[in-house]
């Protein structure tokens, strides 16, 4: 089994600041995850809901519903990635590990320096 | 053979001996054999877990589905791509920041409960099993149209499915994680410019995409089918209208509303699940890392997909007008439309990049096999090794023991898949199953999503979660999915089926609710915290950057030092 630097006692997050960043990425990720779901959900729903969907034309001559299926989505995953993924580095990055970076030495081998 | 057959298969060969004689293990540490000493990049990460995951069902198999059914194959190619979003959303940080070998393992630490482990092993393996056997079959489909010639007396057949097995079963083996890491990216890479070489030759010879659809859908889908000892076209029905002919531009030639809804699911959700491509999380040096790798994964996974779709529409356009210039494809087609629709991309090559085009099609065939069966292979010695061996069977094993374990699973893994892929030769199961690869593969991603992924959501996001809880949703998920689908072959063409063929939109739900359920009516495991901080804290992650940072600025120095001298 391999040992976290937590485990080690090397540097530690304390459990009210996780569970605080914690619900924060929760509510970062079932936000995301909700608009990636209706974004899939709509290609059924306006396929049979909406003629223009599936018959007029778009860019590249490509009905919307074509072009949704062909290129579209996947731009809308990766847009969704890496918005997600930013934000969930940000909320990280501010609500975890604030000490480290007042602290920019790095702590030495039998150093305590990194503890929280 | 041809010497085009020739050259293709010792290019693979020299490709994938190369990137392992280059890339050997230098320890004989299960974190090195397993994890590649928890040190793969971002970019090589992203580019092994795309390699990992295109199997030749997403190389050859996504631009035939689109070849055949138009708007519905492309909708098969999205339920791939949009299985790394839930990954990404809920998964990938938290699971490489807990820092264990494998899904079974993971479960087992963060729920105290060998019982879960053990379950989990089993489910892991069904669901490798599942995906094994049609990567074996692909290689033996692969080597039957490539060399056409079996060794030993053996079938092509045969011989395809035991040599493609055994030459990754040895490098595995032999190579651990980084040299399947290493192998994976490279092939990913190869795979990547075959399909761009391809898209370029096309666009250049004029192929419009929009005109190609819109003439497609001018006319009613026909494909050709085997009727009384010969082909002939018939025209497809239009599932979500019926009584209506199916369009190539438009929804039903191949599923229902419900049969749209129940494969995104089955797929999005198998992703997380699946553990060839969820163990290589592991191996990335911090959660961060993990996460940053996803995105490339989904960016890169998009471009591809959307390139074999379009792969797809192209030789639906192009290989009716090609038969008068290349008379070799009338005994491929009937009426201009290719028998097997599989053989989409490998005629493309041909036509643009003639016996060379051919090869480096087949050649990229065969190393999606082969990449993935190294993945495969990896995750069951993983779990042979480390969760059952070295956890339950022999707790004091040396390092050298427990990798020498994995090494033999690996072969055993890679012997029972070979073995099985012979027995199940493609032919015994038409017409009840008509393709044995996409139909085992679907199985795989059922099993993951109906099984797996609920309870590692729950387990990364709910404390309360339990072991019995956890145990309940693992039987409950695997038993649903594979009673559901099983009974799928037996239905006739109807909603009901489609919904059946793909099960996790019954059987999730389900595990996920029978989870919770047996969870706030047992006790969770104490000290959850502890587990809350290491799965949700950045400690880790923190201490291996700067770590990183301290490395880095010393190289700077001595740099430095030795330029100054």
């Amino acid at each position: 089994m391999t040992h976290s630097p937590q485990e080690d006692g090397e540097t530690r997050d304390t459990p009210a600041e996780v569970d605080a960043a914690f619900r924060t990425q929760r509510r970062v990720a079932l936000t995301y995850f909700i608009v990636f779901l209706v974004v899939v959900a709509a290609f059924p729903f306006l396929s049979s809901t909406l003629d223009w969907w599936l018959e007029s034309q778009l860019i590249g001559d490509l009905s919307p519903g074509f072009l949704t299926v062909a290129i579209g989505l996947y731009v809308v995953f990766a847009a969704i990635g890496i918005a997600a993924a930013t934000l969930s580095s940000s909320v990280e990055s501010q609500m975890l590990g604030a000490q480290g970076t007042h602290n920019t030495e790095v702590p030495g081998p039998d150093s305590s320096a990194g503890q929280r | 053979m041809t010497i085009t057959a020739i050259i293709t298969l010792i290019a693979v060969l020299v490709i994938v001996l190369g990137v392992s004689v280059i890339t050997r293990p230098r320890h004989s540490s299960t974190v090195d054999f397993y994890l590649a000493g928890q040190r793969v990049g971002v970019a090589t990460n992203s580019w092994a877990i795309c390699g990992d995951y295109l199997s030749a069902a997403s190389f050859l198999g996504v631009a035939a589905a689109v070849y055949v059914s138009g708007l519905d194959g492309a909708w098969y190619a999205v339920g791939f791509a949009a299985g790394f979003v839930p990954v990404l959303l809920l998964v990938a940080a938290p699971l490489r920041r807990y820092g264990e070998f494998s899904l079974a393992d993971f479960l087992g630490r963060r729920l105290r409960s060998d019982a879960v482990r053990l379950h989990s092993v089993g489910v892991v393996q069904l669901v490798i099993l599942c995906y094994l056997i049609p990567q074996s079959v692909g290689g033996g489909i692969t080597w039957e149209l490539l060399v056409g010639h079996g060794i030993f007396g053996l079938s092509p057949y045969s011989t395809g499915v035991l040599l493609s097995t055994a030459v990754i079963a040895v490098l595995v083996a032999a190579g651990g994680m980084r040299g399947t890491t290493w192998n994976q990216a490279v092939q990913f890479l190869l795979l990547f410019a075959a399909l761009l070489w391809l898209a370029a030759m096309v666009s250049a010879d004029g192929f419009r995409y929009g005109e190609a659809v819109e003439s497609l859908s001018s006319q009613p889908l026909m494909n050709p089918e085997f009727i009384d000892g010969s082909w002939e076209l018939t025209q497809e029905q239009n599932a979500v209208d019926p009584g209506q002919s199916a369009v190539f531009g438009e929804p039903g030639a191949r599923y229902g509303q419900l049969g749209q809804v129940a494969l995104v699911v089955t797929l999005g959700l198998g992703t997380a699940g699946l553990p060839h491509v969820m163990n290589r999380y592991f191996t990335a040096p911090t959660g961060k890392a993990a996460r940053t790798t996803t995105v490339w994964v989904l960016v890169l996974i998009g471009i591809f997909y959307a390139l074999a779709v379009m792969m797809g529409t192209a030789a639906r356009d192009i290989i009716p007008g090609a038969v008068r210039e290349h008379p070799w494809l009338e005994e491929l087609t009937e009426d201009g439309v290719l028998r097997v629709p599989e053989h989409a991309l490998p005629v493309l090559g041909r036509i643009y990049g003639e016996e060379a085009g051919l090869g480096l099609i087949a050649a990229a065939a065969l190393i999606a096999a082969m990449s993935t069966v190294a993945g495969l292979l990896l995750a069951s010695a993983a779990t042979w090794g480390h969760d059952v061996y070295e956890r339950h069977i022999n707790p004091q094993a040396t390092q050298r023991q427990a990798v020498w374990v994995g090494r033999a699973s690996t072969l055993l893994a890679a012997g029972a898949a070979a073995g099985l892929a012979i027995a199940l030769r493609p032919e015994a199961f038409t017409p009840a199953m008509p393709s044995l690869v996409a139909t085992m593969v679907t199985w795989a991603f059922a099993i993951a999503g109906s099984a797996l992924t609920p309870v590692v959501v729950l387990a990364i996001w709910w404390r309360r979660t339990t072991a019995a809880g956890a145990l309940v949703g693992l039987i409950t998920g695997s038993t649903v999915s594979i009673i559901m689908f099983l009974s799928a072959s037996f239905i006739e063409t109807s909603p009901l089926r489609e919904l059946m063929a793909a099960p996790t939109l019954v059987a999730a739900p389900l595990a996920f609710l029978l989870t919770i359920l047996v969870s706030l009516r047992t006790t969770a495991p104490d000290d959850v915290d502890a587990d809350w901080v290491i799965m949700h804290g950045t400690a880790a992650d923190r201490h291996a950057e700067r770590l990183a940072q301290l490395t880095l600025r010393e190289r700077r120095r001595r740099k430095e030092d030795r330029r100054a001298r």
